[in-house]
């Protein structure tokens, strides 16, 4: 009896030794959750932070979906999970705001994407065919964009329901005074829903008109380009009256900048590697190698992870500069 | 060795293309189809648009009548229209009348066309062995998968808005009343059947004047299940933006609003409720009615 307690024992002090050997091969860094939200390119940058985290800096890494308005709020109150790679802030600004000042949450790379941007979108052919370029060229033709229920009235399509650009399309509908000029506004619903209705106004050559953002998969393949909506007329505007849904007066506007951020919980920066936080803060992905990254994972239907290998294997040069030189071994190794 | 630790799988190339391949010829069957299946659908969309302003533009103490009346001369319970009207006052005034109402237009449509489309089809299923093996896997696909697998070639189909959310809120909801029509008119007791046709019943007489009475208990009972089974589908249907209940609780899901959330989904199941009651009151009045003539 004593001699199989002793055998176990001796079995589990082995276990127990050959993982702490197995640590020790790199940083210390424990368990850390990032939030993949539900849309392409986010996918991807978290998929491509789980494997640097994990191959480069010894993290073990768990991806939990979200959204952005769940994702942010669980952050805020909970301080998980420790990571959003890619948050929207404009949707968030306030509290993040706030959560940043009481050291909760803290905004580490303030354009992990550069070049991105939101706002009203038409289809690039019709934008051609008919020489449309402002917001008032479009809105001076509803006839362009007839709405399935009425097709006498002009149809633009909103943001989903619950996501900030679906209050701010419909507080500029108001501000554009588009009603008067014979528009109404399409329900899209859902992110599926807004897909799927450029995916078919693309398939059947139709126009489309409607908010989305870039860069995306669906945005370069389906060809949508950004209305020029005149200037930006203040922080004021746009933060008190266009994105309260209360607010009776908006004024006429071009869209926020997009700030595109990844934001981390306070968990991540007391107990998260040192090494790790600056590659978080280092990484940036230019508009053109996101979109062709996204070209690839929508003409591969490949899923995050997939691309995030794929863009590991195709773009050291870029990568490599983001994290350490013995990282960028480790996870050269690993590939 | 490898052929036993690992699955034996299509090459990753071919799978892409095999998927591609069912992408690609589907986009060209919308590009040559869509158009005409919209067009083919557009007097439904019409019908809806018409149904929806209507209700819309009633005013509301007339709507608020003709539901009294319905649900008392459905259930003759005075308790039942009270309260009926009652839950309808509170929805108004908690702001939620315009939802309601673009819901009930969907809902009562939708039914509408299920029950017209299901139970003839529940019939030709009681009345073939061969029909309803075929029919009854296709009725267990539209009740188990996963509503964004069809929702996304609907929406590329037809685009976002009422008849594609109508379709779906169909696809859902009508199995239950095909496969009640088609157990109701089985359950018919053979020997009712062969006092029928020793009377020398035609084959019409039999089906409208005996099988389909006696069955009626359970059709009723498949057009309850219908309804139900429609309302539940009210905030995916919302997904692919047709109006009603279902926006404001997708807005409330994605924003955290724990009231609103609550406020919308509570009138949606006093809506069920009121559809429930009333229509198995119905159902219960018939049986009482065949019961007595036994």
């Amino acid at each position: 009896m004593n001699r199989l307690i002793t055998s176990m024992f001796l079995a589990m002090a082995t276990i127990f030794l050959a993982s702490a050997a197995f640590a020790d091969g790199h940083d210390t860094c424990g368990d850390i959750t990032i939030a993949e939200m539900d849309w392409a390119s986010a996918e991807l940058i978290a998929n491509i932070d789980k494997i640097i985290l994990e191959e480069g800096y010894g993290c073990s890494v768990e991806l939990i979906p979200g959204a952005t308005m769940t994702t942010f709020a669980s952050m805020d109150t909970k301080g998980e999970p420790d990571v959003a790679p890619e948050l929207w802030a404009n949707a968030v600004q306030t509290p993040l705001a706030k959560a940043e000042d009481e050291g909760r949450l803290f905004m580490l790379n303030g354009a992990p994407i550069t070049g991105a941007g939101e706002g009203w979108m038409i289809t690039s052919k019709t934008a051609e065919a008919n020489g449309l370029k402002t917001l008032d060229d479009v809105l001076a033709r509803p006839d362009l964009f007839p709405h399935p229920e009425d097709p006498s009235k002009g149809g633009i399509v909103t943001c989903p329901s619950g996501w900030g650009c679906q209050i701010a399309t419909n507080q500029l509908f108001k501000a554009f005074d588009m009603e008067a000029k014979g528009w109404m506004l399409i329900d899209s619903g859902s992110s599926a829903g807004l897909n799927g209705s450029i995916e078919k106004a693309v398939t059947r050559d139709e126009s489309w008109f409607g908010y989305y953002w870039g860069p995306t998969v669906l945005a370069s393949s389906a060809g949508l380009t950004l209305l020029d909506m005149g200037a930006f007329s203040g922080n004021d505007n746009w933060d008190n009256c266009v994105m309260d849904p209360e607010c009776q007066d908006p004024e006429p506007t071009g869209w926020v900048v997009s700030e595109v951020t990844s934001v981390v919980a306070a968990n991540f920066i007391e107990n998260g590697p040192k090494a790790g936080k600056a590659y978080i803060e280092n990484r940036s992905f230019p508009a053109a190698v996101m979109s062709e990254m996204l070209m690839y994972m929508n003409s591969n239907q490949a899923s995050g992870e997939d691309a995030a290998y794929e863009f590991l294997a195709k773009h050291p040069d870029l990568w490599t500069t983001w994290v350490t030189p013995e990282a960028a071994s480790l996870i050269k190794e690993a590939l | 060795m490898s052929l036993f630790t690992e699955f034996p799988k299509m090459g990753r190339t071919d799978l892409r293309d095999f998927k591609k391949g069912i992408d690609e010829s589907f986009r060209d069957f919308t590009f040559n189809y869509g158009e005409a299946i919209e067009t083919f659908f557009d007097p439904l969309l019409f019908f809806l648009v018409w149904l929806e302003k209507l209700f819309l533009n009633t005013p509301w103490p007339i709507i608020i009548v003709i539901i009294a009346v319905l649900v008392y001369f459905g259930s003759r319970s005075i308790k039942l229209t009270i309260g009926a009207v009652l839950a309808f006052l509170v929805i108004g005034y908690l702001d939620m009348w315009d939802d309601t109402m673009a819901t009930l237009a969907i809902i009562s449509v939708a039914t509408i066309v299920c029950i017209s489309v299901g139970i003839p089809i529940g019939i030709l299923m009681a009345r073939s062995e061969r029909t309803q093996t075929l029919i009854t896997p296709i009725l267990d696909v539209m009740q188990t998968i996963p509503s964004f697998v069809y929702l996304i070639p609907v929406v590329m189909l037809l685009g976002i808005g009422k008849v594609p959310g109508l379709l779906a809120v169909c696809i859902y909801a009508i199995p239950p009343i095909v496969r009640l029509t088609n157990l109701g008119i089985r359950l018919v007791d053979k020997d009712v059947m062969e006092a029928s046709e020793a009377f020398g019943a035609s084959y019409r007489q039999k089906l409208l004047g005996v099988q389909i009475p006696l069955a009626l208990p359970n059709i009723f009972a498949g057009v309850n299940q219908t309804i139900m089974m429609a309302l539940s589908m009210v905030v995916i249907a919302s997904m692919i933006g047709v109006k009603g209940l279902g926006v404001p609780v997708l807005r409330a899901i994605s924003n955290q609003y724990l009231a609103l959330g609550v406020m919308n989904g509570l009138a949606i199941v006093v809506l069920a409720i009121l559809f429930d009651r009333v229509s198995q009151k119905i159902g219960k009045r018939l049986q009482a009615h065949t019961e007595s003539t036994k």
